[in-house]
Formats: C-alpha cells, sequence, structure tokens
C-alpha cells in the first residue's frame, strides 16, 4: 500500500522538478501534480500523521479531519485550474512561485502545530510576491514590497502571539484560542491575512499588480487560509463576526468607486471574505459550515472572475474599465464566464454564491444579530450592483474603437471548467454539503421564501442601476484607502532619516573624523600633548599675524617639523618610570 | 431585442412585488421577515444608499491618477 503524503509536500518538492523540463512535458507534468495531490488527499484518513520531534515539541505536518479536508480539496481542484489557466506561460520563475504558494497554503492547512503553520504562513508570503513581481514593472515592483513588509508585519505579530502562547501553555498544538494578550497577537497575524480592516491595504494594492495569471492564484490562497485558521482558532468569538460584517460592506463600498478591474474584483475579495469571516465568527455550525461553504464557492467565483479579467490583460492590454466595453463581441467565451461568476459572486438562485451566502446571513440571524444580517444584506445588494457594472461596462457597453481576439484554448478551458463548477454547486448544493465540517445540514436553499427574497433585491437593485447608472459609471483616478496613512506614514519615516537623522550622521561623522584625526597625531607625538597650548597660542598669534600680512594660511602639516629627538622620549619614559617607583615605594 | 428585455424586466419587477404577500418568510426571526416584500425594500433603499454613499465617499478619496507618483 502506498503511504498518503502531505499534499503540500507534492507541490513543494514537485517545484524542483519544473527548471528541469521542457515543452509539453512541463505542461503535463504542471498538471500531474494537482491531480496526484488531489488523489493522495482523498486517501487521506482523519487524525496525525508526518510527525517529528523537534526541540521537545511534535512538529505535525499533516492533521486530517473535515474541516482541513473541505479546504484541502479546493485548494488542490483550483490549483489545477489555475495551471491551466497559466500553461502557456513559459517563465519557469511562475510555475515554480505558484507551486510553492500552493505546496505552502496546503502546509498550513494540514499543520496541527504552530510552529510548522509559522513556516508555511511565511513561504506562502514570500513565494506570492514573486507573482506580482514577475509583472516586470515599477507598479508592480513597488507594490510587491509594500505586500512584502505588511505580511512580514502580520508574520512578527503572529510569531510573538505564537512563542507567548508556548510561553505560557508549553503546548504548540494548533487548538481554538480565546482573548489573552498571545491570542490577540495571533488573531493580528491571522487578520492580517484575512484582510480584516484597516489591515487590508496590501491586497488591493497587490492583487491588480500581479501577473495576469498570478493574479488567479493569489485570489485563492492567502486569504483563505487566513478564514481557514480563524474557522480553527477562533469561531464563535463575535468581535470576528462584526468584523465580517464591516469587511462585507465596506469592500462593497470602495469597489463601486474603482476603474480598474482587477483592483474592483480586489475590493470585493475584501467584501466576499468578511461573508466567511462573519460566518466563523457566528460560530454555530451553520456558521461555520456557511463560512467554509463560501471559502469553497468564492474560490471557484473569484479564480474565474480573475480568469476572464485577466483574459481581457492578457488580449487587449486593457485593465480599466473606461477603457473597455463592447468585449463580447470579440471575447464570447470570456464573456459568458463572466456574466456566470458575477451572478455567482452576487448570489444569484442557481449559481453557488447563492447557496453558501444564504448560510451565513441564515446564521447570523439565528443567532439573533440583527445589525450583521443587515450589513451581509446590504452587501449583497452592493455587490449585484458593482458585478452589473463590471459586466456592462467591459463586455455590453458601447466602444467600437476596441478590437480584441479570445485568449488562448488553455485559458478558455479553464474558464469553461471552473463556471460549470459554480453552476454545479448552484444547481446540486449536496455536492458540497456532502464535504462540509458539520453533518447532518440542516439548511434548504432553494425555499420558495428565499428564492423569492433574492429576487426582489436583485430586481429593486437592477432598477437603482438603471435609474443611477452615469452615477456609478467608471472615473479615471486613485481612490484613497487606509493606504494613505501607511504611505505618507512611510514618506514622513522617509523623511526623518533622509533630512534630520542624515544630517545628525553628518555632524556626528565630521566631529568623530576630527577627533580620530586629532588622536592620530598626538600618537604620532605624544609630546606633542604637552606643547599643545603653547602651539595653540603661536598658531592664533601667526594666524594673526598673517591675516594682518595678507598671507595664505594653506599649509601642509608636516609631522617632521614637530618631531623631537628619541632622548626626549626616552627622558619621558624615565620620568614616569621615576614617578611610578615613588608612588609604590611610598604608599 | 434591448426593448423586449427590458419589458421582461419590468413585468418581473411588477409581478414580484405581489408574489411576496402569497409566500412568508420560512424562519422569521426579526419583525422585518414578517413583513411582505420587504426585500423589494432592502434591494432599492440598500442600492440607493449605497450609490449615494459611494458618491460622497468619492468626493473624500477620488484623486488623480498620479497622487501618489
Amino acid at each position: 500500500m502506498i503511504r498518503t503524503v502531505p499534499p503540500g509536500m507534492l507541490f513543494i518538492l514537485g517545484a524542483v522538478l519544473i527548471p528541469l523540463l521542457k515543452g509539453r512535458t512541463k505542461q503535463i507534468y504542471l498538471l500531474v501534480i494537482p491531480v496526484l495531490a488531489f488523489l493522495d488527499i482523498l486517501q487521506l484518513e482523519a487524525g496525525t500523521s508526518w510527525v517529528y520531534h523537534f526541540l521537545g515539541y511534535e512538529l505535525i505536518f499533516c492533521q486530517v479531519d473535515r474541516l482541513s479536508l473541505v479546504v484541502g480539496y479546493i485548494f488542490v481542484i483550483i490549483g489545477f485550474l489555475a495551471l491551466l489557466y497559466s500553461l502557456h506561460i513559459e517563465e519557469d520563475g511562475q510555475h515554480v512561485a505558484a507551486f510553492l504558494y500552493v505546496g505552502s497554503s496546503l502546509g498550513v492547512v494540514f499543520a496541527g502545530d504552530y510552529f510548522s503553520l509559522f513556516a508555511f504562513w511565511e513561504v506562502m508570503a514570500v513565494s506570492s510576491v514573486f507573482l506580482v513581481w514577475y509583472q516586470k514593472e515599477k507598479r508592480s515592483l513597488d507594490a510587491g514590497f509594500r505586500y512584502l513588509i505588511m505580511h512580514i508585519i502580520g508574520g512578527c505579530s503572529l510569531l510573538a502571539g505564537i512563542i507567548i502562547y508556548v510561553v505560557n501553555t508549553g503546548s504548540i498544538a494548533v487548538t481554538h484560542l480565546g482573548t489573552s494578550p498571545a491570542d490577540i497577537f495571533i488573531l493580528i497575524g491571522f487578520g492580517l491575512n484575512t484582510a480584516f480592516i484597516p489591515i487590508h491595504t496590501w491586497l488591493p494594492d497587490a492583487y491588480p499588480e500581479g501577473t495576469v495569471t498570478g493574479s488567479v492564484f493569489m485570489s485563492v490562497y492567502t486569504t483563505k487560509t487566513g478564514v481557514y485558521v480563524l474557522a480553527r482558532c477562533f469561531a464563535g468569538m463575535p468581535l470576528v463576526a462584526y468584523m465580517g460584517g464591516i469587511m462585507t460592506v465596506y469592500g462593497v463600498l470602495f469597489a463601486l468607486l474603482q476603474n480598474d478591474a482587477r483592483r474592483l474584483l480586489s475590493y470585493h475579495i475584501v467584501s466576499q471574505v468578511g461573508y466567511m469571516v462573519a460566518g466563523v465568527g457566528v460560530g454555530t455550525e451553520l456558521g461555520v459550515n456557511g463560512g467554509i461553504a463560501h471559502v469553497f464557492n468564492h474560490i471557484l467565483y473569484k479564480a474565474l472572475l480573475f480568469m476572464c479579467m485577466g483574459s481581457v490583460l492578457y488580449m487587449t492590454g486593457k485593465r480599466k474599465l473606461t477603457d473597455m466595453g463592447g468585449l463580447a463581441k470579440y471575447m464570447p467565451v470570456t464573456a459568458a464566464a463572466c456574466v456566470v461568476a458575477s451572478l455567482s459572486i452576487a448570489g444569484a438562485p442557481g449559481f453557488n454564491g447563492y447557496v453558501s451566502k444564504g448560510m451565513v446571513i441564515a446564521s447570523a440571524a439565528q443567532q439573533h444579530m440583527p445589525i450583521l444580517e443587515l450589513m451581509m444584506v446590504l452587501a449583497a445588494v452592493g455587490t449585484f450592483l458593482s458585478f452589473v457594472k463590471l459586466s456592462y461596462f467591459a463586455f455590453f457597453a458601447p466602444n467600437e474603437e476596441i478590437r480584441a481576439k479570445e485568449s488562448p484554448l488553455n485559458m478558455q478551458l479553464a474558464m469553461l471548467m471552473t463556471a460549470f463548477l459554480c453552476v454545479l454547486i448552484g444547481v446540486y448544493p449536496e455536492v458540497l454539503f456532502r464535504v462540509l465540517p458539520f453533518q447532518p445540514i440542516h439548511y434548504h436553499p432553494y425555499t420558495p421564501g428565499h428564492v423569492l427574497g433574492t429576487v426582489q433585491l436583485f430586481l429593486l437593485a437592477g432598477l437603482a442601476f438603471m435609474v443611477a447608472k452615469d452615477m456609478l459609471a467608471p472615473h479615471r483616478g486613485t481612490v484613497l484607502d487606509f493606504d494613505y496613512f501607511y504611505r505618507m506614514g512611510g514618506r514622513g519615516i522617509v523623511w526623518v532619516c533622509v533630512v534630520p537623522l542624515s544630517n545628525m550622521r553628518f555632524r556626528l561623522q565630521t566631529s568623530s573624523s576630527r577627533t580620530i584625526d586629532v588622536i592620530t597625531r598626538i600618537a604620532k607625538n605624544p609630546i606633542m600633548l604637552l606643547e599643545i597650548p603653547i602651539a595653540y597660542a603661536y598658531f592664533r598669534i601667526t594666524q594673526g599675524l598673517r591675516y594682518i600680512g595678507g598671507y595664505s594660511s594653506s599649509e601642509m602639516y608636516n609631522e617632521n617639523l614637530y618631531r623631537r629627538p628619541i632622548g626626549v622620549g626616552v627622558l619621558v619614559a624615565i620620568i614616569i618610570l621615576f614617578a611610578l617607583a615613588l608612588i609604590y615605594f611610598i604608599l | 431585442m434591448k426593448k423586449t428585455l427590458k419589458r421582461i424586466f419590468y413585468l418581473f419587477l411588477i409581478l414580484c412585488i405581489p408574489a411576496g404577500f402569497l409566500i412568508e418568510h420560512e424562519h422569521a426571526v426579526f419583525f422585518w421577515h414578517k413583513i411582505p416584500s420587504i426585500d423589494v425594500v432592502f434591494g432599492f433603499l440598500g442600492a440607493m444608499l449605497l450609490i449615494g454613499g459611494a458618491r460622497l465617499l468619492a468626493h473624500l478619496v477620488h484623486k488623480e491618477e498620479d497622487f501618489y507618483d
């Protein structure tokens, strides 16, 4: 019997071989690894395996339960689809970065202890930044650095929390946490990856600057591993639930202002992750199931949306809605896929988003959290508006100037397969319900009241869009977010370094150079020390006379001028020895 | 084609309101769950609130494209 391995290891070790392969072999290899990983996950049994002893602690690389399995399934499925979408990419570095990113995300999901979780967490941050940098533009480089700085800060918080936790409890096992100082540090670390407001800015900053294919990967893994660890460690925390509610509305509101298509999608990640966080924060079986179901569904439709907008960017070079329009005629597959993804994210009946979003909203109502429920309903309306806007201005708005071709076959195939999964889960939700963490599931998405309520919500939001279409039209410009404070703060730090600190350094350097110069001169001729007052007085007088006489004062230092015969040095040594002997004998 | 689609849209819009009076919320928790066709109000008011909020926000945070350069 073949022993199962931690699924992440297949990707991480698999990345090593990518540069050695070429052409078709490489393409097949890229698709075989996720298939093997999926088969591996199917064979995993509940419990812990791949346990290693390290410094008296147990490192667990493969902790399997229903929660890790469901997230593992979708991570591998979308890994396959995203690799299919990026099959035409010839740069090995991009594939290696993607493999390490997927592998480390799976590593976090199956980690049973905080040490290995942290290690995979950091690999995730470092590998994913290359998916931004491979875009090879200045703005991508800058955004990548900002992304990395934010994640390093989050990582430091997580590490600080883990260290305090381990010192306090003596255990490194990943378990449910509370509100102790250590837990709060860990929550901040997890919250940064989950795009908690106001530490979310790395997400809409970096994701739109990634490569066409890299952004598809990025839209999936970082935030969803964040939700996963929240579900494992902070389920049922009201603070988390309300943070989720704020994220849903905040993301939607900022998305409505965006002109860059992929930035609009990035703000919707914040909003949709808000639903998941809210579900996890509610903490009931329905809430956690709903949150995790939304992880599953969101990964599918959000990756599909990034695939569609990536496809438009790849084929037309256009990233802003003001430059798009009329693309449905030239890119019908991309347009159809985008409509399916838009209906899915909006939560239209028959599409996957409808199923899980309903579960989360119902869980908030069930727990008597009216504000949370209303925030999520409001965000659902905004999501619908936002995606009517995106689909309309990208594909259907009149634009006579644009010309384009449909994207390569592998990209089309990936989009169609992902769209199919969105519809499949929407029409037949049992396929998803069967793998959710808590069983049995007492939730029926297709009740008449629920379907009609959603239809009413969308029809009236559609009417509002028709009335206020011009107000929602995209405009060129930059929308400031909390990153304004970080960037201005950063510039302030740079200013402090460049102006006052640099001046201080210059002054210190000058004065220390002078001091060293003086010490050097004295060391060359210690007798001079005795002569300094005389020499100084002489110097001042001669300077004064020279000034009066109009002579130049620039004269090179000549050490021979001040050198004394060796006998003087011997005399000084004898005097000092005599003084020492005197002190010794008298005292 | 465009006109037909619009007509169908308005027909659904008109029909969905009375339909709400025929169907009850299955698991009413809050008082608004018991109001027939309340999602019509949520849909329209919510959309207007968001559009208005977004316009207001735009006045505060919308800057020129090279703001950070």
